[in-house]
């Protein structure tokens, strides 16, 4: 059995449909990731998953039972982060894991969970003084005291920096490489990219992609050469076959191209003529975040030629 | 960090296979804690929440003492007993209150509920909390008092404090003070924001203890005033204390009268908060729809 069943979910406030006759199963130990812009719909799915709010019509069931109506003992099995941070800010990050490892049945260690979120050097800092980066890490640390088997993660680094996004990152990965299953919503793609191993995209309320990170990036189109343009080089020098590649502002090359190499050779030959090292010279598949806009149905901008 | 190994020695799969082991808190593993275990730490976490603030102290201990003390010397000699009714209200009323709202916008209460602790025991634990310090708050006050004035205090007989009086005065302090705060839960499911969670509820607690005597005895309200009064939680918990200081041999230490209105109001105020009480954060209709698209 999958460790969460949804089917034909639908959420109505009042006229507006926030989830559509939506239907997914994420199987035990995966980790889904639930993308889309704002108003796609995935707090809402996320909280009926965690039983905050019963559906219009459908059928949802984590770990066998209706969240709606999960007692005690389903609530040990499930972890989760809110949106927003949300703690008492004079105890201690300590003496709050303490008393959250106090409400299950079999929880992890303090010291283990500080270990796993990066957060040992801070076990006896109050939580009112810890940086907003810090206090998500909180946040995690009391969704998997309790050792869930499901943990619910609502935009988990919204707002942090790269640092502290990356922290939180290798906190979730320790978890889910023990076999955790995670359904996370995000804005960010490089962070569904990175953390799942799947990817549901959402716009009005309805799935658009059930799909891995890696299909929906070719969905975004043929691998791409980019390369800006030497300030002495002007758009009249470039031969014709190159020059339809240039981007909206006339100094950037953007090739996509579905013959990489053929590609590379016009652009190095026309180089070794006018005598450039190619230097910034970029190459790489289609971006994700190309995917995604392609998937809900945004226009690309023009400007988007950095690939990892 | 720990490594993979360590880790998946974490998993849902290992921890199953050890859920005959006793964990690190001393929770026998696959087992939830019972709920008088998790109420009586809920009590203790909000106690000391409303201890370390600092805030909760500083009303309900300071603000009494300072009245006394202020009082000497005057001509009418000071009202222990509703200067103590003062000082244990405004933290289980309005302390309490604004606390609780602040907790609910900003999700603590939300986090809470999506934890095994049942729910019962969370509000149950804070009101419970906020008893003990306002119980503590009353106390402070009368002894404050009993330093300061020795038995001469009040109009009426002087202070007669036996250790079964000291008891019962506790008691009916404990009763009001549950009752208040009760009362203040419900009253929380209307109160929409942080912001408006101090002017709502001063706006409801000073026309009672005003009405009722708490600060100023000398006020002269009509009759039917004065029978309504005894009907709110404020007025016969002064009467029940007051009664209790000046306990006479042979009399029954509290009137049966005010603490059968306060047990109402306690009972009324938790019943009313069990249906009343809201976890999640108040949202205005076109936020709510606003966010349920997010």
């Amino acid at each position: 059995m999958s460790a969460v069943m949804v089917e034909d979910l639908t959420k109505q406030y009042g006229d507006l449909a926030a989830v559509d006759d939506v239907s997914f199963e994420v199987p035990d130990g995966q980790v889904l990731a639930v993308l889309g812009p704002n108003g796609a719909g995935k707090t809402t799915i996320l909280e009926m998953l965690e039983g905050f709010v019963a559906p219009t019509a459908g059928t949802v069931r984590v770990l066998g039972t209706d969240p709606h109506r999960g007692d005690r003992s389903w609530r040990a099995r499930i972890g989760l982060v809110l949106q927003s941070t949300s703690l008492d800010a004079e105890l201690t990050v300590t003496d709050t894991l303490r008393l959250f490892a106090g409400l299950y049945p079999a929880p992890l260690g303090v010291g283990e969970v500080l270990d796993l979120v990066d957060l040992t050097d801070d076990a006896q800092t109050r939580v009112g003084v810890l940086s907003g980066g810090q206090r998500r890490r909180v946040d995690l640390a009391i969704g998997i005291v309790g050792r869930p088997e499901v943990l619910f993660l609502d935009e988990p680094t919204t707002g942090l920096d790269p640092e502290a996004r990356r922290r939180t990152w290798a906190g979730v990965e320790n978890l889910t490489s023990a076999g955790t299953t995670v359904v996370l919503t995000t804005h960010y793609i490089d962070e569904a990219d990175h953390l799942a191993d799947r990817v549901i995209v959402l716009a009005g309320g309805q799935i658009v992609a059930d799909t891995t990170p890696g299909d929906l990036r070719r969905r975004g189109g043929p691998s791409t050469i980019g390369y800006r343009l030497p300030d002495h080089i002007t758009p009249a020098e470039l031969p014709a076959g190159i020059a339809r590649h240039l981007d909206a502002k006339g100094r950037s090359l953007i090739i996509a191209s579905n013959d990489l190499a053929a590609s590379l050779r016009e652009l190095i030959s026309w180089a070794d003529r006018q005598h450039l090292d190619l230097a910034g010279l970029e190459v790489g598949p289609p971006s994700l975040e190309d995917a995604y806009l392609t998937t809900i149905g945004e226009p690309l901008t023009p400007e988007v030629h950095t690939h990892a | 960090m720990p490594d993979i190994a360590a880790t998946a020695a974490m998993s849902p799969v290992a921890h199953t296979a050890t859920n005959t082991a006793a964990d690190a808190t001393g929770t026998k593993a696959g087992r939830l804690p019972s709920a008088g275990r998790l109420l009586a730490a809920q009590i203790r976490y909000q106690v000391r929440l409303l201890i370390s603030s600092g805030r909760a102290i500083a009303v309900g201990v300071g603000l009494p003492v300072i009245l006394l003390v202020a009082s000497k010397g005057k001509d009418t000699r000071p009202d222990v007993a509703g200067y103590a009714v003062f000082g244990l209200t405004i933290t289980a009323w309005s302390t309490y209150g604004v606390r609780l709202v602040a907790a609910r916008e900003e999700g603590v209460l939300k986090r809470w509920r999506a934890t095994p602790l049942p729910r019962w025991c969370y509000f149950l634990g804070r009101i419970l909390a906020t008893a003990l310090v306002a119980v503590t708050a009353g106390a402070v006050t009368v002894t404050a008092a009993l330093a300061f004035y020795g038995s001469h205090f009040g109009d009426g007989p002087d202070t007669q404090l036996t250790i079964t009086a000291a008891f019962a005065i506790v008691a009916v302090l404990f009763l009001g003070a549950f009752a208040w705060a009760a009362t203040a839960t419900a009253l929380t499911r209307v109160i929409p924001t942080v912001e408006a969670a101090f002017p709502t509820l001063i706006f409801i607690y000073f026309p009672v203890i005003i009405v009722s005597g708490v600060l100023f005895t000398n006020i002269s309200e009509p009759h039917w005033l004065s029978t309504f009064a005894t009907y709110l939680p404020a007025q016969p918990l002064i009467d029940a204390v007051t009664h209790a200081v000046r306990h006479t041999a042979g009399a029954p230490f509290l009137p049966i009268r005010d603490v059968i209105v306060l047990a109402c109001w306690a009972i009324g105020g938790l019943l009313a908060a069990i249906v009343l009480f809201r976890w999640e954060p108040h949202r205005p209709t076109q936020r709510r729809a606003a966010r349920t698209e997010s």
